[in-house]
């Protein structure tokens, strides 16, 4: 059963695998971009590989209805909101180093 | 096996845009691989019988929140990635948290298909439509969410306004 659950297409292991790759590369760009949208771009792509496991669980979970489509959803209105503050705090830091390189932003730590 | 074909189109785009996005030295490029990815993650909703999600995830993420990233990256100096070496600890930090997040996600995933496998392998229930659902039992979230994003707009608009005091005006 479990086999069968695996990396067939269309199974439940097939989006899980799309939704751990999509984990992982963001959580690399995360630690390794040094510019501030690199960061972001890796947080959209946590984003998504949360709500595609929400909505892949959602389908092959038996009994548990729709709750994983609102679930993503929820993500999605999440990371909208998201994006605008963190465009608004990108201008903000733009304007006093007149660049969003996180190395001129060490002294934000202090 | 013309389904199959065009799932696994789709999951390949996702995954390659976003191992794209993640190392591609030029920011813009990096950006429009996130769309890839995007995309293709919406080709696999459309596979999860979520339509409606496909929509919002093309409308909402590729319309919008892309939009935003690709117009932030002009307040970046070094757009194209010429001019700053990534750093030397980019390699082995890369490398360690890829292995941590493989690691958490593998266990996860083994959790989730054993749970999966394990369940009772009922008649699946029909789908409730989503909006009864948003008015039953998600009610307060759907507000929660409205407020937040109202917060988030005027915050937004807070940050980037320039607050001048009156003694700013002297100097």
């Amino acid at each position: 059963m479990a086999d069968a659950l695996l990396l067939a297409p269309t199974s439940l292991g097939a989006y899980l695998l799309v939704a751990a790759v999509l984990f992982v590369a963001g959580v690399v760009a995360v630690t390794t971009r040094r510019s501030a949208i690199g960061v972001l771009i890796g947080l959209e792509l946590m984003f998504n590989a949360a709500g595609l496991q929400m909505v892949a669980y959602s389908r092959f979970r038996p009994g548990i209805a729709a709750d994983g489509d609102l679930a993503a959803l929820f993500i999605i209105v999440v990371a909208a909101a998201e994006a605008g503050v963190a465009l608004a705090l990108l201008h903000a830091a733009y304007r006093q180093r007149r660049d969003i390189d996180l190395e001129l932003h060490r002294d934000l730590r202090q | 096996m013309t389904a199959a074909l065009l799932f696994w189109i789709c999951a390949g785009t996702a995954m390659a845009g976003a191992l794209g996005a993640a190392v591609v030295r030029n920011l813009f490029q990096a950006a429009l691989l996130l769309g890839l990815s995007l995309v293709g993650v919406a080709g696999l909703y459309l596979f999860l019988d979520a339509g409606y999600l496909a929509c919002v995830q093309l409308i909402v993420y590729v319309g919008g929140v892309l939009v935003l990233i690709l117009f932030a990256t002009l307040f970046s100096s070094d757009v194209l990635g010429l001019v700053q070496r990534a750093p030397r600890w980019a390699m082995p930090v890369g490398a360690v948290s890829a292995l941590l997040a493989a690691g958490v996600a593998w266990r996860l995933a083994d959790a989730g298909l054993r749970a999966v496998s394990a369940a009772p392998a009922a008649t699946p229930s029909p789908a409730t439509p989503l909006g009864d659902l948003l008015i039953g039992p998600w009610l307060v979230p759907f507000l929660a969410a409205a407020a937040l994003l109202t917060l988030a707009l005027v915050a937004a608009v807070a940050l980037v306004q320039r607050f001048r005091l009156p003694e700013d005006d002297r100097g």
